[in-house]
């Protein structure tokens, strides 16, 4: 009898277990190469291998990297790179995604597929076109350049027609009784209530071009528009090994800001994803 | 149209972005120069120096140099940019692209751009193993500029504990493996605590493997660039030595090797003797905590080492004064002076006879003769491997490789796998 009662409880119970094992497992591994890189970073490259509890401090990994690249300007250019890019994105993909969920005009379907199939070819494929169009406007070797090709990103599109069409058309016809016009539906309606969609799409952006490195690579030539992947790759040069401590410390200095900007707003974040998962 | 291309360029001045588009003053001339950085060091710094030296003693032309990365993003870079009709005037690519290059039309030979009997004579002055790489069908399309081979550490105090001669390297394959024997060693658990020889085969696996094969009397390819001999039984033999010095001898680890770390193993004593490329000297030199040697690799039968690094390259998109200009920006590169100090400041071997002659090269190697090795070996090399449609048949070969060496094919299969590859890509350029 008593063992029938037990069971449910030790259901829940064997089950809150499993998940906390879990969540600390997954934790663990994604913490792993951040506190290597930590480590190898304030020690000695003699200690990148090894593990001594007592080992001596240095920043000096921190002053060759610093030293090694313009990394505040590089700094500067990323951040511009970034928040161009996700303010051309949401214009671009608002505007479309509102288009496609709730207006109907020839050809809307074809226009749609079109914009899915992109989402099908890898960027890197349309580099030489890319690059053609870019020396055709004179924008080689400008941030614009970096950022053009990604501002009308299928992705964002898609995602935002996806939520914007789950939007009860009740609301939409409350806010046309009260006044307002196609923009301002798409204003006082539909931008407010997809928030946690685009919470979630900037976060997706942001580090998807805060990493990018190969397109920017090939269309700036100074320092002035380069961003930080690109001063990165001067310590991957591998006719002589790699300095684990220096790259350790370089790759702190240019994903710290991300990190920290993700840890302060966490909370923001979490909720964003909370209240979408709620409704 | 024109008005919203500079809306669009208003747009990106407005943000505050476009530093690239400033147009150029009419007389001088302004010549672009990737660079790729393939070694430590403020390279950057350097370079940008000597495009300022230069620019001061050559008023009237401009040099704007553009560092590209890693060698693979620069040939990637260069050949969107000849793509997209905005090609640089100079660049340094491996000496391997040549025949990449000239298929797509984007270098011009430097023999259609000298004409005094003195340039026709530069031409001349460097070693003539790094020319092998710079020059086919009686024309030279590169001038070296940051060169290597491969050469070999050794630790002097692991020789020293295993009875060996600490001042003397093995001069020999079958030496190799008895110093190899003696120098590996095992904990109480029967774990190899030190590897005797460790040959790196990550990433370019076909660069180490040419010493070996070298070694072995035979060239992988043909001077045309059209055929390659990855079949032949000395290539297969010299293969087999690779992999047994791993699987019957236990010397070596198994598997693939990393490159990017195997100096790191050196300095922690996980392997006695390591072959490495030349540039690694100002790093070993650096980081090493021992006493450690370098020498010329053991012969099998011969000696034997490819050559590698990066050329100089001047690009066909360019006017009769660009072209003109950026010849003399290469001649004045590559002169012995500024040969020396680059080889000094990178590790890099200097180019010509002529830069070991000069005073400060002299003075450097006076008290830190280990450059000299490169130099020495450099009668014993061959031209890296190097053929039309290059990425893809160094490919084969890589793949070949690697399947030979962690063991899920024999050397014999590997080989000619990668040979019936190369084969089918190389048909239509004959």
């Amino acid at each position: 009898m008593s063992s029938l009662a037990l069971a449910p409880a030790f259901d829940s119970r064997f089950d809150r277990i499993l998940n906390t094992v879990a969540a600390w497992t997954l934790g663990l591994l994604w913490l792993l190469p951040l506190a290597y890189a930590a480590w190898t970073a304030f020690h000695p490259s003699e200690y990148s291998a090894r593990f001594e509890l007592f080992a001596p401090l240095t920043l000096d990994n921190f002053r060759t990297a610093w030293e090694a690249a313009p990394f505040p300007r590089y700094l500067l250019n990323t951040t511009l790179l970034v928040t161009t890019i996700l303010a051309g994105q949401l214009l671009l993909c608002t505007l479309a995604a509102y288009a496609f969920a709730r207006f109907s005009f020839p050809g809307r379907d074809i226009a749609f597929a079109l914009v899915l199939v992109q989402l099908m070819i890898m960027p890197d494929v349309l580099i030489v076109e890319n690059y053609r169009s870019i020396h055709r406007l004179g924008l080689v070797d400008t941030i614009g350049a970096i950022a053009l090709p990604y501002m009308a990103s299928a992705f964002g599109i898609f995602l935002l027609r996806q939520t914007f069409k789950t939007i009860p058309r009740e609301l939409e016809d409350a806010a046309r009784i009260e006044g307002c016009g196609v923009l301002g539906v798409l204003w006082r309606v539909y931008i407010p209530l997809a928030r946690p969609t685009y919470l979630a799409y900037a976060l997706v952006s942001v580090s998807h071009h805060w990493n990018n490195f190969l397109w920017p690579l090939v269309v700036t030539n100074t320092v002035d528009t380069r961003p930080l992947t690109v001063g990165l790759a001067v310590f991957a040069g591998t006719d002589q090994g790699i300095d684990w401590a220096v790259i350790s410390a370089a790759t702190l200095l240019s994903s710290a800001p991300l990190l920290i900007a993700f840890l302060l707003f966490q909370r923001q974040f979490v909720q964003g994803f909370l209240r979408a998962g709620i409704r | 149209m024109r008005k919203l291309f500079t809306g669009l360029n208003r747009y990106a001045a407005a943000l505050g972005l476009a530093a690239g588009i400033a147009a150029t003053p009419a007389a001088a001339v302004e010549l672009s120069f990737y660079y790729p950085v393939a070694v430590g060091g403020p390279i950057t710094r350097i370079v940008d120096g000597m495009a300022a030296d230069f620019e001061r003693e050559n008023p009237g032309i401009r040099i704007k140099p553009v560092y590209s990365g890693s060698y693979q993003d620069t040939i990637a870079k260069v050949l969107t940019a000849v793509k997209g009709g905005d090609a640089p005037h100079i660049a340094v690519l491996l000496s391997t692209d040549m025949y990449t290059l000239i298929d797509e039309n984007a270098v011009v030979a430097y023999d259609d751009l000298v004409s005094t009997p003195a340039e026709r004579q530069w031409l001349n002055s460097f070693y003539p193993g790094f020319m092998k790489n710079s020059q086919t069908g009686g024309k030279t399309w590169g001038i070296p500029f940051q060169r290597s081979t491969v050469v070999m550490y050794w630790n002097k105090e692991l020789f020293r504990e295993a009875g060996l001669d600490p001042e003397r390297a093995p001069q020999t394959w079958a030496e190799l493996v008895d110093y190899g024997q003696r120098l590996t060693r095992r904990d109480a658990a029967g774990n190899v605590t030190t590897w005797g020889v460790q040959v790196p085969s990550s990433g370019f696996p076909y660069w180490l493997f040419q010493t070996f094969t070298t070694q072995n009397g035979i060239e992988l390819m043909n001077a045309a660039g059209t055929e390659t001999y990855f079949d032949r039984p000395q290539v297969i033999e010299a293969l087999q030595f690779w992999v047994d010095l791993s699987r019957r001898h236990g010397i070596h680890p198994p598997g693939v090797v990393e490159w990017g770390t195997t100096p790191k193993d050196f300095f922690e004593r996980k392997a006695a003797i390591i072959y490495t490329t030349t540039g690694n000297l100002t790093n070993i030199r650096n980081n090493a905590g021992f006493e450690f040697g370098v020498a010329m690799l053991p012969a099998g039968a011969q000696r034997g080492t490819p050559t590698g690094g990066g050329n100089l390259h001047i690009f066909s998109r360019s006017s009769a004064a660009e072209r003109a200009a950026a010849l003399k920006f290469v001649q004045w590169l590559s002169a012995p002076e500024r040969a020396a100090q680059w080889a000094i400041d990178t590790g890099y071997v200097a180019v010509s006879p002529a830069a070991w002659e000069t005073e400060r090269m002299k003075r450097y190697v006076a008290d830190f003769p280990a450059p000299t090795v490169a130099r020495d070996q450099l009668q014993y090399a061959v031209a890296e491997l190097s053929t039309h449609d290059n990425q893809r048949v160094t490919k084969a070969l890589n793949d070949g490789l690697q399947a030979a060496l962690t063991g899920t094919k024999t050397p014999a299969q590997a080989m000619q796998d990668a040979q019936r590859e190369a084969e089918r890509i190389l048909r239509r350029y004959r």
